[in-house]
C-alpha cells in the first residue's frame, strides 16, 4: 500500500477537559476519496479541523507525508497542501470572485485587470462557469463553493476537505460538484468528504470511515458496505449506556392530551418548506433532525422570534386560533415560549444577577402582582423558589450567570421560560454544552412538565436523547416535518432512516 | 482563580465610577489649595449651575445609552424646541399654551426618532444624527424667524425663576437637575419599563425572546429623552436670559456623551445608573471651573478633558480585565 498522504495515530483532542476525540486513528491514500460519517457530535468536524490547522491535538500524532506536524494555525496546514471547504463559506462577501481567490496573495500594489485575467483562466481550466468580476454576496450557495474549491485548488492543495458540501446545492448542483470531485480524483488530489448523505457517501467515496462518541468505529472500503451497516456503525451505542439506561425503553408513552398546535403547511425560505404537525398536552413531543433540517427555524416561527411569511407562510394553529406573531411578546403572552439552543447569544442576561435574570421573565409576561412597580422582595422569593426546584447551584444568589456552569447556565434559562406559566415550551437542544449530571437533572425536569400536562416539544441532534424524553417521535429532513413515530414502533434504526436521505 | 484575585483585591473594587470620583476629589481640594477663590461659596454654587444643564441632558442621554442607543439630537431638539416656544410668547401667546406647543415639538420629534429607530430598525447613530440636521434646519428654516438668537420675551413671567430662581440660596437650575436625577432613578430603579431598558441593553435578543416590548420601550427612551431635552432648554435659556440657536453647531452634545461615559456608563448598553452621570457631571464641573479660575484657553480645556476621558478609560480597562473564564465563547 502506497504511504498515506495524511495519518493521524491515536489522536485525542479535549475541550476543557471534555474529550471531542478519544483515542482516533485515521489515514488517508494519495487520490483518494474518503468519506467521513456520524451523527452530530460524533467528532466528524473535530478531527478534520486538526488536519486542518484550527485546532492542535490533546495527544497522539499527527503525521503529513512520513513527517510529524503540528499546525498551529489553518495557514501553517495550508502551506502543507491541506485545504479546508467549510461548511459555513469562509469567502468575503463584499470582494469579487477573483479578488477572494488572490486574497492575501496580492503584491503591495494590486491590479485588478491583472487578477480578473488570470483568475478568469483559472477558473476556465477548472470548467467553473463564474464570473471572476462578480461579488460573492451575488452568488448562490454553489458557486460560492466553487469559489471555495477554486480556491483551494489555487493554492495546490493536495488534500480538500469538505465539510458537508451538498447540503446546500441542488440536485444539478450535486451533479456538478461530484463532476469535479472526480476531476480532482484524477488529477491525484485527497478528498475528505463529510457527509450526512449516505447514498452520496457510498456512491463517490473509495473508502468510508464511520465516527460515534468521538470514536473511531470502522474504516472500510465503500464497496463493502451498504446503507444498512453504517447505519448500525453511526448508531450502536455502548458508551452513552449508562446515561440512557435501558429501562427507558420499558415506559409507557403518556397518552395524547388536548390538541394545542397545529402547524400546517408552514414555509420560511430554504429552511422551512411545507411542514406539517401538531403537538398535544401532556406529552413530550421529540423532534428529530440532522443539523439544517429547519427545526430550530420552525420553532422559531411558532413562537414568533422570527415573523411568518404573511401570504406563503402557511398557518399556525394555537387551541384552534390562527395566530401570527410578529414579534415573540403576544407568543409569549399566549402561552408559547421558547428554550433557545444557543444561550450565550439570546438566552440570558450576561451582567445581571440569577434572580434579575429569572425575574424579569415575570415582568414581560406581566405576571408581576406589583404592576408597573418593580418589587425587589418579589424578586428574591421567586428566584429562591426556582434556584430551589431546578437545583441551581451557585455561590450566592447575587452570582452573575455567566459565571455559572453551562448545565446551572441552563437551569436558568429553563426556569426564565417557566416563571411564565407557558402552555406550551419548546426546547431547543436543552442539553447542548452541559455535563451529564445536569444533564439527567435537566430531563427530569422536563419530564415533570409534561407530566403536568404541559405541552412540551423537544428538540434535539442527540438520537439517545429523544429516545428517552419523547413520547412521540417527529423526524424532520429538509426543513419539513417526514416522519412520525409512535414511542413503541421507534427505534434508533428506522429514525436515523428517516432522518438521512 | 480567587488566589489570584486576592492580592490585588482592594483595587479590584474600584472601578471607572469610583476612579472618577476619586479624581475629582483629589482635583477638589488640589484647587482649593492653589486657588484662592475657589472654596467661596458662590464659586461652589456656580461651579454646580454652569453644568447643571450638562447634567440634566446626560440623564437623557443615560436613558437612551442604557438601551445600547446613543441620541445625538438632544442639543438640536433643546435649543429648537424652547427656541421656538420663547418666539411664540414674544408673538403673544400665553406662556402655558406657548410651552405646551415646545414640549409637543420636542416629543413629537423624537417620537419620529423612535419610531425610526424601533419598528424601521435604523441603527440609532444615524436615525438621531439625521434627526438632529433635520430638527435644527427645518426650524431656523420655518420656525424661528429673524434671529438665531431667542431672547426671553418680558411676558414670560414665574417661568425665568426656573433659571435666575433660588430656594434656600440654592440656584433653582441645581433643583430642577437634582430633582430629574431622583425621578430618574426612581424610573430606571422601580418600575417595569426601567427595568427593561437595563435588559435590551445587556442582550437584546434575550429580552425580546422574553417578551419584552422591545418596540415601545425604545420609542419611550427616546420620547423621554426628547422631554428631557426640552426642560434643560428651559433652563438653559431662563439662567442666560435667551436661547443661543447655535449651540447646535458647538460641541455641547460630545460633553454630554463626555458625562456620561465618563462616569461609567456603558456606551454598549446595560451597564451605569444616575450615580455614574452626577460623577462624571462633577468631575467636569471641577474641571471647567477651576481651568476658568486659572484662566486656560478654551481649546487647551478641550484637550484636557479629553485627556481625562482617555485616562479614566485606560485605567478602568486595567484594573478590570475581560475575564478569560466569563468573557469566553466557549469552544466546541
Amino acid at each position: 500500500m502506497m504511504r498515506p498522504i495524511v495519518e493521524m495515530k491515536n489522536v485525542t483532542k479535549e475541550f476543557h477537559g471534555v474529550a471531542a476525540l478519544r483515542d482516533v486513528s485515521f489515514d488517508l491514500a494519495p487520490g483518494e476519496v474518503h468519506a467521513l460519517l456520524g451523527e452530530n457530535g460524533a467528532g466528524k468536524s473535530t478531527l478534520t479541523k486538526i488536519m486542518a490547522g484550527v485546532y492542535e491535538v490533546t495527544a497522539g500524532q499527527l503525521v503529513i507525508d512520513g513527517e510529524p506536524q503540528s499546525f498551529k494555525t489553518p495557514a501553517e496546514a495550508l502551506q502543507k497542501g491541506i485545504a479546508m471547504v467549510f461548511q459555513e463559506t469562509s469567502l468575503v462577501p463584499s470582494l469579487t470572485v477573483a479578488q477572494n481567490l488572490y486574497l492575501g496573495n496580492e503584491k503591495f500594489l494590486n491590479r485588478l485587470r491583472g487578477i480578473y485575467i488570470s483568475a478568469q483562466q483559472f477558473l476556465q481550466s477548472l470548467n467553473f462557469g463564474v464570473d471572476p468580476t462578480m461579488f460573492v454576496s451575488q452568488l448562490g450557495a454553489a458557486q460560492k463553493q466553487m469559489v471555495e474549491i477554486a480556491r483551494a485548488v489555487h493554492h495546490k492543495a493536495k488534500v480538500i476537505i469538505f465539510d458537508e458540501p451538498t447540503a446546500t446545492l441542488t440536485p444539478e448542483e450535486k451533479h456538478h460538484f461530484f463532476a469535479l470531485i472526480r476531476r480532482l480524483k484524477k488529477d491525484g488530489v485527497s478528498i475528505i468528504f463529510i457527509s450526512h448523505a449516505l447514498e452520496e457517501a457510498l456512491a463517490i467515496s473509495d473508502r468510508i470511515t464511520v465516527l460515534r462518541d468521538g470514536q473511531h468505529v470502522i474504516t472500510d472500503l465503500a464497496k463493502n458496505f451498504d446503507r444498512d451497516k453504517i447505519i448500525n456503525a453511526m448508531v450502536g451505542r455502548a458508551l452513552s449506556g449508562e446515561l440512557y439506561g435501558k429501562d427507558a425503553r420499558k415506559r409507557t408513552p403518556r397518552p395524547y392530551g388536548q390538541k394545542i398546535l397545529s402547524v400546517q403547511n408552514l414555509s420560511m425560505g430554504r429552511m422551512v418548506r411545507n411542514t406539517s404537525f401538531s403537538v398535544y398536552s401532556g406529552q413530550i413531543t421529540g423532534i428529530f433532525g440532522l443539523i439544517g433540517s429547519g427545526r430550530t427555524e420552525t420553532a422559531k416561527i411558532i413562537s414568533g422570534v422570527v415573523k411568518r411569511d404573511f401570504f406563503h407562510g402557511g398557518e399556525v394553529k394555537l387551541e384552534g386560533r390562527s395566530v401570527r406573531y410578529r414579534v415573540p411578546r403576544k407568543a409569549v403572552k399566549d402561552g408559547i415560549v421558547y428554550v433557545t439552543e444557543d444561550r450565550k447569544i439570546e438566552g440570558f442576561f450576561e451582567t445581571k444577577s440569577i434572580a434579575e435574570n429569572i425575574y424579569l421573565n415575570l415582568l414581560s409576561a406581566d405576571l408581576n402582582k406589583t404592576g408597573v412597580v418593580v418589587s425587589y422582595s418579589e424578586m428574591m422569593d421567586l428566584a429562591r423558589e426556582w434556584t430551589g426546584k431546578l437545583n441551581v447551584k451557585a455561590i450566592n444568589s447575587d452570582a452573575r450567570v455567566v459565571e455559572l456552569s453551562g448545565g446551572n447556565q441552563q437551569k436558568v434559562v429553563i426556569a426564565r421560560a417557566l416563571v411564565q406559566k407557558p402552555k406550551l415550551v419548546i426546547f431547543d437542544e436543552p442539553t447542548r454544552g452541559v455535563d451529564v449530571g445536569a444533564i439527567a437533572e435537566l430531563h427530569q425536569v422536563i419530564n415533570s412538565l409534561a407530566d403536568a400536562g404541559l405541552a412540551v416539544v423537544v428538540i434535539s441532534s442527540y438520537l439517545p436523547e429523544v429516545m428517552n424524553l419523547a413520547d412521540r417521535v417527529l423526524v424532520s429532513r429538509q426543513g419539513r416535518v417526514v416522519e412520525e413515530f409512535a414511542m413503541e414502533e421507534a427505534t434508533e434504526e428506522k429514525i436515523m432512516y428517516a432522518a438521512v436521505h | 482563580m480567587d488566589d489570584r484575585s486576592k492580592p490585588q483585591s482592594v483595587l479590584r473594587h474600584l472601578n471607572q465610577e469610583k476612579i472618577v470620583f476619586i479624581l475629582t476629589i483629589v482635583l477638589f481640594i488640589l484647587f482649593s489649595i492653589i486657588l484662592p477663590n475657589f472654596l467661596a461659596a458662590n464659586n461652589i454654587l456656580s461651579l454646580i449651575r454652569s453644568v447643571a444643564v450638562l447634567g440634566i441632558l446626560g440623564l437623557g442621554m443615560l436613558i437612551v445609552v442604557l438601551g445600547r442607543g446613543i441620541d445625538l439630537s438632544l442639543v438640536a431638539t433643546m435649543a429648537i424646541s424652547v427656541a421656538w416656544s420663547l418666539q411664540l410668547m414674544s408673538n403673544g401667546m400665553s406662556v402655558a399654551s406657548a410651552m405646551t406647543v415646545g414640549l409637543a415639538f420636542a416629543v413629537g420629534m423624537s417620537l419620529i426618532t423612535g419610531v425610526l429607530i424601533a419598528y424601521a430598525e435604523i441603527p440609532s447613530l444615524f436615525a438621531t444624527l439625521a434627526m438632529a440636521t433635520f430638527v435644527y434646519g427645518f426650524g431656523r428654516a420655518h420656525l424661528i424667524t429673524g434671529t438665531d438668537v431667542v431672547y426671553l420675551p418680558p411676558n414670560i413671567g414665574w417661568l425665568a425663576q426656573l433659571g435666575q430662581g433660588h430656594v434656600a440660596g440654592i440656584p433653582m437650575p441645581i433643583i430642577v437637575a437634582a430633582g430629574l436625577a431622583l425621578i430618574v432613578f426612581l424610573f430606571l430603579r422601580y418600575t417595569k419599563p426601567g427595568r427593561f431598558i437595563y435588559a435590551m441593553g445587556d442582550n437584546f435578543f434575550t429580552a425580546r425572546t422574553g417578551g419584552v416590548p422591545v418596540r415601545p420601550i425604545l420609542v419611550m427612551q427616546y420620547v423621554l429623552a426628547g422631554g428631557i431635552a426640552f426642560i434643560a432648554g428651559i433652563v438653559t435659556s431662563t439662567s442666560a436670559q435667551a436661547m443661543n440657536t447655535r449651540v447646535v453647531n458647538s460641541n455641547m452634545i460630545y460633553d454630554v456623551i463626555l458625562v456620561v461615559v465618563l462616569g461609567g456608563v456603558g456606551l454598549s448598553g446595560g451597564r451605569g445608573n444616575v450615580r455614574n452621570v452626577i460623577v462624571g457631571t462633577l468631575l467636569i464641573g471641577v474641571l471647567m471651573n477651576g481651568m476658568t479660575i486659572m484662566d486656560i484657553q478654551y481649546t487647551v480645556q478641550n484637550v484636557i478633558k479629553s485627556l481625562i476621558l482617555l485616562l479614566a478609560i485606560v485605567v478602568d480597562s486595567i484594573l478590570n480585565p475581560r475575564d478569560e473564564q466569563t468573557g469566553q465563547q466557549g469552544d466546541i
